[in-house]
């Protein structure tokens, strides 16, 4: 049952949590904002971008020429 | 009407990624040990894939939509940020390009050491050809759900995907080779960056936000995305380009 859920977890996660963790924190204030009078639609633009140039950047940073071999999407 | 386009196009586009490499493997082994096994393998997967999306699909649409949107979206905005992450880090030179004339020499030389075919069902073809199609499957059959699924469309989600699988076995059962001309880094950077906008807007739309125009902001998002991995991938390439530079 754990190996399955990882194998789940890895599957849509894939190399780098800090992506989804990043997206999914921007994606709790984003509802946190959306009950207060103002209409954050700017937010998860905004947010999407960075996280993943802090992901590119850490990654680009560590001169990976290879990359994992594990088999994830895309 | 845009949406419901760039949905078609988004699932499509997925889909002929995805077969063009689950194809390259059903072709090796067909080549090399027989082409029996490895079509019931794919066949087997295919059915497979066919009952979770037609279970899931529908189940997921009765679900209260606004709760649907939220999870669902937020699923596919991480899915879709592997795919547009490892595009950009492919186009920069930081990760090695997909390559199927060399994937398919590789599965070659791997199905002939494993010995000789089985009389009868060839074990090692129908085992590999079954989960090769069944893992670029799953990823057809979560874009196609999860698509379909956050704008109430599984149906035109399934009917790109089909389309797509379609062209792309039927090209390759007419040259029997590895569909290297395929431009399949570029397919995957569009999908990276339509999977990431259909994402971000439908998470956003599920945690209350109301877009400016509607379904509208939609194209402007794909495009503003894009420009955006594009510029990354220049900055990148400068920054290895500039790290490979030997010191004055």
């Amino acid at each position: 049952m754990r190996r399955a859920i990882a194998a789940v977890v890895d599957f849509i996660v894939g190399d780098d949590v800090w992506v989804a963790l990043g997206v999914g924190a921007a994606i709790a204030v984003t509802a946190v904002l959306a009950r207060l009078p103002l209409d954050p639609w700017w937010l998860l633009p905004l947010a999407v971008p960075a996280v993943v140039a802090v992901s590119l950047l850490r990654t680009a940073g560590l001169g990976s020429r290879t990359g994992s071999r594990r088999r994830s999407a895309g | 009407m845009t949406s419901d386009l760039l949905l078609l196009l988004g699932a499509a586009g997925a889909s002929a990624v995805e077969t063009v490499e689950a194809v390259t493997i059903v072709l090796a082994l067909g080549a090399t040990r027989g082409w029996r096994s490895p079509l019931l393998g794919a066949g087997a997967a295919v059915g497979v894939l066919a009952v979770a999306i037609a279970a899931l699909g529908p189940a997921l649409e009765a679900v209260p939509i606004d709760w649907l949107r939220l999870v669902v979206g937020s699923l596919l905005l991480v899915f879709g940020l592997q795919w547009l992450r490892k595009a950009i880090l492919r186009a920069a030179g930081f990760l090695p390009v997909h390559d199927e004339e060399q994937t398919y020499a590789e599965e070659v030389a791997r199905a002939r050491a494993a010995g000789a075919s089985e009389p009868g069902l060839d074990g090692y073809a129908f085992t590999i050809s079954f989960k090769a199609v069944l893992l670029e499957g799953l990823e057809i059959a979560f874009i196609v759900i999860t698509l379909g699924a956050s704008q109430g469309s599984t149906l035109l989600a399934a009917v790109g995907a089909v389309a797509a699988v379609i062209a792309v076995v039927a090209v390759a059962a007419a040259v029997r080779r590895p569909l290297a001309r395929v431009p399949e880094n570029q397919l995957a950077f569009a999908v990276g960056v339509m999977l990431t906008a259909f994402g971000t807007f439908w998470a956003s739309e599920g945690a209350g936000v109301e877009w400016p125009g509607d379904d509208a902001a939609l194209p402007v998002l794909i495009a503003a995305i894009a420009a955006w991995a594009l510029a990354f991938v220049v900055l990148l390439r400068r920054r290895r380009t500039l790290a490979e530079e030997p010191a004055a």
